[in-house]
């Protein structure tokens, strides 16, 4: 019986967008390009990084941010044996969630260390930062062992 | 038999090319929270919430709906969101009405919007396909061929169109609302402005801009004792059609004929012209106005740019069936939101809350909006009465 034959075409679809941040995500960013790292304030009192612009339980709007510490501690990790080129690193690496100095949550990068032995749930972490900061969250280039 | 119910709170955000000061978030929050200030209600009066907004594509933020739960309060709430292309803020509206209607929910926010300053509505309109050609056109290149058509059918004078931009305009300018603000527009100004896709001209066309809108629909309980004027929702109608098929009448569409004989006998309405005080008609581009005025059966085939052009549809030559009194499409168009302003529209009509472009003593108004290749269409009356 012979094969059907499979018919093959190129498609690439894509478009230009742009986007406005707004006052509370814009404000993180432009803070990350300054080398600070900030968070809001929930109505119960929790900081959140990164910040939200609307309360997770009462809706409303927040506006008092925090600035938080540069150094934290692992939450959870997931340890990366083989990067790919859409990866941050291009070796071995984790993705963690890190709880900041001042936080409430953590929030998720990426760790560089030499070994996943290295890497434990509580161990202290520190920002690195970027050569060149552009207002992005890969400002932070990773986060490294204390 | 469906439950009474009634929009008891409207919002919307000032329409303009770009706001760059507020996220996608930012700006459908602040029509929410204008409909919630309207009704004298905060989040916790809302029990579900209606989203809608034109294709993913167009801003490319895939699932909206849940990037925007914690701007409308929505933890914890049932969600939903609705997807027609251009039609969608209608049809949105009508989704928001029937689970009022249906007894499910006793109180609803509805929200809909586009930030097109942020997006490429133009080009994400017709995505190519594998295997397929490619359309590539946007919404004029594709309508041009229809409203040539009805020319040729109705032998219709070449500046219907024309009078029609003029006209929506010098009603977009009485709603501070309005994106395009021009007071001082002519038919000549129209006329000489540049030909984007015969016959359309750049001013016959509507505009790209940001907005939001959002209302809060009531049960008949809760419309009663709501602060300000309920507007009684007493007819829904929605009908599709195919966007290609051989005799399919493009200029005349089945369903949008369909749709409005359904909305009219919900509402007692045999003769739209005379027992509506005013319409908002989706409009995006100037010969609309009378191509729906025919389709929606406020003139007989062939007969309505002839409404137009005796000023019958214009506020400002005190015509008596006045269409698109906010300035209309043509003023102001936020795709995904466009539809549900044409109904929120209707509403702050028969509310007697329309400010600058209201209709005198208005009672009962069509808010319509239609979407696709002219394939979708989305209508509701409204009343200042029950019944």
């Amino acid at each position: 019986m012979s094969q059907p034959e499979i018919l093959n075409q190129a498609f690439e679809l894509g478009y230009t967008y742009t986007r406005s941040t707004g006052p509370v995500v814009g404000r993180f960013l432009t803070e990350l390009k300054k080398r600070n790292i900030v968070g809001i304030k929930a109505s119960d009192g929790r900081v959140v990084v990164p910040p939200m612009e609307y309360d997770p339980d009462t809706a409303a709007e927040l506006s008092e941010f925090v600035q938080v510490g540069q150094q934290g501690e692992i939450v959870s990790f997931a340890w990366v044996k083989e990067p790919r080129a859409a990866h941050p690193m291009q070796v071995p690496f984790a993705w963690a969630m890190i709880k900041l100095d001042g936080a409430d949550v953590p929030m998720i990068h990426c760790v560089a260390a030499a070994a996943e032995s290295d890497i434990a749930t509580g161990a202290r972490v520190r920002a690195v930062w970027a050569d060149e900061t552009i207002g992005f969250i890969t400002d932070i280039r990773c986060f490294e062992l204390v | 038999m469906a439950n009474l119910a009634a929009v008891v709170g409207i919002g919307q955000t000032k329409y303009t090319t770009k706001r760059t000061d507020v996220s996608i978030a930012g700006l459908v929050r602040e029509a929410a929270v204008n409909a919630l200030k309207d009704a004298d209600l905060t989040w916790n009066d809302i029990d579900a919430v209606i989203v809608g907004k034109a294709p993913d594509m167009f801003e490319g933020v895939i699932m909206p709906e849940i990037y925007l739960t914690d701007a409308l309060g929505c933890n914890g709430k049932p969600m939903l969101r609705v997807h027609t292309a251009g039609s969608v803020g209608g049809s949105t509206a009508l989704v928001a009405a029937s689970h009022v209607q249906s007894g499910t929910f006793k109180r609803v926010l509805t929200v809909s919007f586009e930030k097109q300053s942020e997006s490429n509505a133009m080009w994400a309109l017709s995505n190519p396909q594998p295997f397929s050609t490619h359309l590539n056109a946007g919404a004029g290149g594709y309508f041009a061929p229809i409203i040539r058509e009805y020319m040729r059918r109705s032998k219709a004078p070449y500046n219907v169109g024309i009078k029609v931009a003029v006209k929506d305009r010098l009603h977009g300018a009485r709603n501070p609302l309005a994106h395009l603000q021009k007071p001082d527009i002519t038919m000549q100004e129209v006329e000489d402005s540049f030909m984007l896709w015969d016959p359309i001209r750049f001013l016959e066309s509507c505009p790209s801009s940001d907005g939001a809108c959002a209302m809060v629909i009531a049960n008949e309980e809760l419309a009663t004792k709501a602060p300000k004027p309920p507007a009684w929702i007493r007819g829904v109608a929605m009908r599709s059609e195919p966007t290609m098929y051989a005799g399919r009448d493009e200029v005349n569409p089945q369903a949008g004929r369909d749709c409005a004989a359904d909305v009219y006998k919900q509402a007692g309405i045999t003769n739209p012209r005379k027992d509506l005080d005013c319409a908002e008609v989706y409009v995006p581009f100037s010969w609309y106005e009378p191509m729906w005025l025919e389709n929606l059966g406020f003139a007989p085939k062939g007969e309505g740019w002839k409404l137009t052009m005796a000023g019958a549809t214009s506020l400002d030559e005190g015509g008596d069936i006045p269409w698109n009194c906010s300035g209309g499409v043509l003023s102001s168009n936020p795709i995904g939101a466009s539809g549900m302003i044409r109904f929120a529209e209707a509403a702050r009509q028969v509310r007697g809350d329309a400010g600058a472009h209201q209709v005198e003593g208005a009672k009962l108004a069509l808010g319509h909006a239609y979407g696709g290749g002219a394939q979708f269409f989305a209508m509701w009356v409204v009343g200042s009465q029950k019944s």
